[in-house]
């Protein structure tokens, strides 16, 4: 029979947690030797103040080594064919001549033989230099079948469209909510009625550092992973299984990474295709993905297309609505929040599907299917809101419960300055007319138990906090320093931290926002632990005071009136120092952040340009762990929404079935011309005690700002993303 | 060859490059270039002609002031030799688009930026290459590093090596530039995470500095 372990004493303790988009005190159950909590906000010493990222004077002298820069001695080059077709069979595969290439150590065929996209993989090859690899890849000879293809996905849903897999249908309800009979008796009661469709384009993450890993592996037992994750612990089983080693003799190293915005968890194709080359050669090998491969072949967020209609009483509440909702995912199944999103109305019906075209699949991306919905959902309100004449800031708040919201959107629009933007769309005169919108959004952020920490104090008065987690650039490590150094009244200087390597502490994986509110407990709980760990120790040098007696500040250790400098109080630690285990803290962090966005621009209404002027986002997000790191994510939400809006669009050609712009000089991502002023503002009015992830709140309600921004400035609504200047100009002649 | 070695006064043409790696036929890489300075023919008199080069060829570049030896193919890039060939590897330059659109491979050919993925590791032999390492090391800071560092010019910090050489040689020319005219001098390099606004301050306060 299995032991039982003794169970832990536990304490339960108040914390305020949003209920129904309400905070509220909640009790919650901790162990009963956790430490205190964080405090209030204002009075750290290091949190919530802005500090440099540690890993800054690596960044940006080039001495950062992220996965693309491995080089392990012998290392083969791979590169990866390509599927021509948007829909075909391999019916023969020859790779006799480019085996026969000087310099080409291996090629394989992948596994599949029926492949549903332009850009699927075929084959990988292994050679010498990249070079040499590119000529292999143009000595293979596939001869394919072709199959009929669909990537229109308006054409997709009509009966007589290519099937994208022979057995199924390419239109598939995933799910319903609402009552439909409710909803049409409400659309009754309403005062005025719109409907309209919306299409988002499916975007690209451009991870400027592409997918890959590099696999350290030449024969024999074990084999290191370098890999350009989010995940330092979903490579070892993929990567020892296609080796065939055990996973523990696998290990995955994640030192920096060039970008990964949801699209980067296991191995990947390109893991597999690495691992089978190294297996084969027993050699080293890189595989990253080139530009057009991470195009074509890497995953995209989902497009899509909603057709939804609302109403609206005169006062502004919302009464009724109904959506139809279509996840363009490719192949695979697309994502998309269901309608009516962050708001209230009196009633709703809505049915999802997924609809499949010849395209690869979609994969996650910052707020998976929330900016989509978040688009068409905003615009509909502003289009309700001109339509009963409010202000759409106002009829936003009459139908959203949670007061956050309300102050958010006052602080808002104060800094972008409200009070100048004209009523009437289009209503500037000139032929360059600004105009300004708003939008809301939510997300959850909230963090799991995954995380286990180590910090060690060390006899010379060292600090090493150690855990396998990663730092996509959100400044996890210069956070992971500073909570230990706050805890120990020390500075961010004085600590190190060792991150990016599966054989460290374990951690989650960096999705959906949660790394700050998984990690940031655990190292706090570590700290805490290392630190009545290191005071018994050193009890004899304060009158034997007890741990909780002593205070850290400034570098000191003080108690029962005596103040001892670190260094010094360290000395008295036994040689291999100590070590505080730190294991997850659910009182510390929670879930459930709020933010709201604003957006001025000016249209060409010759040229139908958009020049995006100024951009606010508010955002909670309870204790900011560092200011500075936190602002720039917010930006960068900011940023990656304005391109959604204005210029990012994956282009099919629908007779080839292929990528029109699978480059970075034809998929137009946000350039430095094109950045408006950009004014982050963290919303200190949030005063909870605890960490949450934002990450992905502060990219989705800035894409509807900016769509109503444009209509306010020259009174065209445009219904597709993005907002070319094709489709301003249409509307403009329409108008 | 669109122009003779005279009309581009031996500095290196980008846009042909695009073609040298297209005429790569299956293992050979042969192609011609005008101008070369391999090891061997370096006490030789400079060829009248264009010459064909094939096979692997011994280049020694020079770069952030050392002298750096690789044996690469002529279609072979800066960007490559550098990363792939040089001993030990120079990896700051980033390779992300490999077609000059993106500017994360910059590098200082005489004092100027340019894309190493558009030049010739054979072509750039007779250059001095400064690299985003030969601006300062961790250690020893330059000035625009410093002011990207305190101002968050970065996160996932790829793009960073391309902005940080971009940003140094502007300056250089341009030591008090307005915010317009930075982010002009950026715009041949992109950030996907969004870090320009803090990439523009950073310029700027290091050109306030007056250390530049």
């Amino acid at each position: 029979m299995q032991q039982q372990q003794p169970a832990k004493p536990k304490k339960k303790i108040k914390v305020v947690r949003p209920v129904n988009g309400i905070d509220q005190e909640v009790e919650i159950e901790v162990d009963a030797d956790s430490g205190p909590g964080w405090g209030p906000n204002d009075k750290h010493t290091l949190l919530n103040h802005p500090w440099p990222r540690v890993d800054g004077p690596l960044k940006v002298s080039g001495a950062a080594h992220y996965t693309y820069d491995m080089r392990p001695k012998g290392m083969l080059f791979a590169r990866i064919l390509r599927c021509p077709h948007a829909h075909a069979k391999v019916t023969k595969f020859d790779s006799s001549a480019a085996e026969k290439m000087p310099g080409i150590a291996a090629v394989i065929q992948g596994p599949l033989t029926e492949l549903r996209y332009a850009g699927a993989p075929v084959a990988a090859v292994a050679a010498k230099t990249p070079e040499l690899a590119d000529d292999a890849l143009r000595a293979i000879v596939v001869t394919y079948e072709v199959l009929p293809h669909v990537v229109h996905a308006q054409k997709a849903a009509e009966p007589d469209a290519p099937k994208v897999v022979a057995e199924e249908q390419n239109l598939q309800q995933k799910a319903k909510a609402g009552d439909l009979a409710k909803v049409e008796a409400a659309f009754a009661t309403a005062d005025a009625i719109v409907e309209a469709e919306y299409i988002s384009a499916r975007i690209h993450h451009a991870c400027l550092e592409t997918h890959g890993v590099v696999v350290d592996y030449s024969g024999g037992e074990t084999a290191t992973v370098y890999a350009s994750t989010q995940g330092t612990f979903t490579i070892p089983k993929d990567a020892a299984t296609q080796l065939g080693l055990k996973e523990s003799d696998v290990t995955s190293v994640v030192q920096h990474m060039g970008g990964g915005f949801g699209s980067k968890f296991g191995i990947g194709v390109e893991g597999m295709f690495a691992c089978k080359l190294s297996k084969q050669t027993k050699t080293p090998v890189k595989l990253m993905l080139t530009r057009q491969d991470e195009f074509v072949m890497a995953g995209n967020r989902s497009g899509a297309w909603q057709k939804i209609k609302a109403g609206v009483k005169n006062d502004g509440t919302l009464v009724a609505l109904q959506a139809r909702q279509y996840r363009l995912g490719g192949v695979g199944q697309g994502s998309q929040a269901g309608q009516p999103y962050i708001y209230r109305a009196g009633d709703f019906y809505r049915e999802i599907y997924a609809l499949h075209t010849n395209e690869d699949a979609t994969v996650a991306m910052r707020a998976p299917g929330h900016p989509e919905a978040s688009f068409a959902m905003e615009s509909l309100m502003d289009e309700l809101a001109y339509k009963i004449k409010m202000d759409p800031m106002e009829f936003r708040k009459k139908n959203l419960r949670d007061p956050v919201y309300h102050r958010q959107l006052d602080r808002g629009a104060k800094a972008i300055g409200w009070e100048r933007r004209n009523p009437v769309p289009g209503g500037n005169p000139g032929v360059l007319k600004r105009g300004m919108g708003c939008a809301v959004g939510t997300w959850g952020g909230g963090g799991n138990d995954a995380c286990k920490v180590d910090v060690t104090i060390g006899r010379d008065g060292s600090v090493l906090v150690s855990v396998g987690t990663q730092d996509l650039g959100t400044g996890t490590r210069t956070f992971t320093r500073a909570v230990v150094a706050e805890e120990l009244g020390l500075q961010i200087s004085d600590i190190k931290e060792e991150i990016g390597n599966s054989k460290l502490g374990g951690a989650n994986d960096s999705g959906g926002s949660t790394t700050a509110a998984s990690l940031s407990p655990s190292v706090k709980d570590g700290a805490y632990k290392a630190r009545m760990l290191f005071a018994e120790r050193v009890a004899s040098l304060f009158d034997n005071a007890k741990p909780e007696e002593l205070t850290f500040t400034n570098g000191n250790v003080s108690g029962k009136g005596k103040t001892i400098s670190w260094k010094q109080a360290c000395a008295a630690l036994p040689s291999a120092g100590v070590t505080g285990h730190g294991v997850w803290r659910q009182d510390l962090q929670a879930s459930g952040i709020h933010g709201a966005s604003f957006a001025e621009v000016e249209v060409d209404t010759e040229t139908g340009h958009v020049k995006p002027i100024r951009m606010v986002h508010v955002q909670d997000g309870g204790l900011p762990l560092n200011r500075l790191t936190m602002e720039s994510q917010i930006n960068g939400g900011m940023i990656q929404a304005l391109g959604m809006a204005l210029w990012e669009g994956r282009v099919m050609d629908e007779k080839l079935g292929v990528q029109l712009n699978p480059g970075l000089g034809d998929y137009k991502i946000p350039g430095s011309l094109e950045i408006p002023e950009m004014i982050p503002i963290i919303d200190d009015d949030d005063k909870r005690e605890v960490v949450i992830g934002i990450a992905e709140g502060c990219i989705i309600p800035a894409l509807g700002a900016v769509v109503n921004a444009v209509f306010n400035a020259c009174g065209v609504r445009v219904r597709e993303t993005p907002l070319t200047p094709d489709k301003i100009l249409m509307g403009l002649m329409n108008a | 060859m669109s122009k003779s070695h005279d009309e581009t006064n031996g500095k290196h043409d980008p846009s042909r490059r695009s073609f040298l790696k297209g005429v790569g036929i299956a293992g050979a890489g042969a192609a011609v270039v005008d101008r070369i300075w391999v090891e061997v023919e370096a006490k030789e008199e400079q060829p009248a002609a264009p010459e064909t080069l094939s096979g692997n060829v011994k280049v020694v570049l020079d770069v952030n002031g050392g002298k750096v030896p690789v044996e690469v193919e002529p279609r072979t890039t800066l960007l490559n030799a550098l990363r792939n060939h040089a001993e030990p590897a120079l990896t700051g330059p980033k390779l992300v688009c490999d077609v000059g659109t993106c500017g994360a491979c910059t590098v200082l050919l005489d004092g100027k930026p340019a894309y190493s993925c558009l030049v010739l590791a054979v072509d750039a032999a007779s250059r001095k290459i400064t690299t985003v390492e030969g601006l300062g090391t961790p250690e020893n800071l330059s000035v625009v590093q410093s002011a990207f560092i305190e101002k968050d010019g970065l996160m996932c910090g790829f793009c960073t090596p391309g902005f940080v050489t971009t940003i140094s040689a502007y300056l250089k020319k341009n030591p008090n530039p307005t915010l317009a005219e930075v982010q002009e001098a950026c715009k041949g390099n992109f950030c996907r995470c969004g870090t320009y606004p803090r990439v523009f301050e950073a310029a700027l306060a290091a050109a306030k500095s007056g250390r530049v």
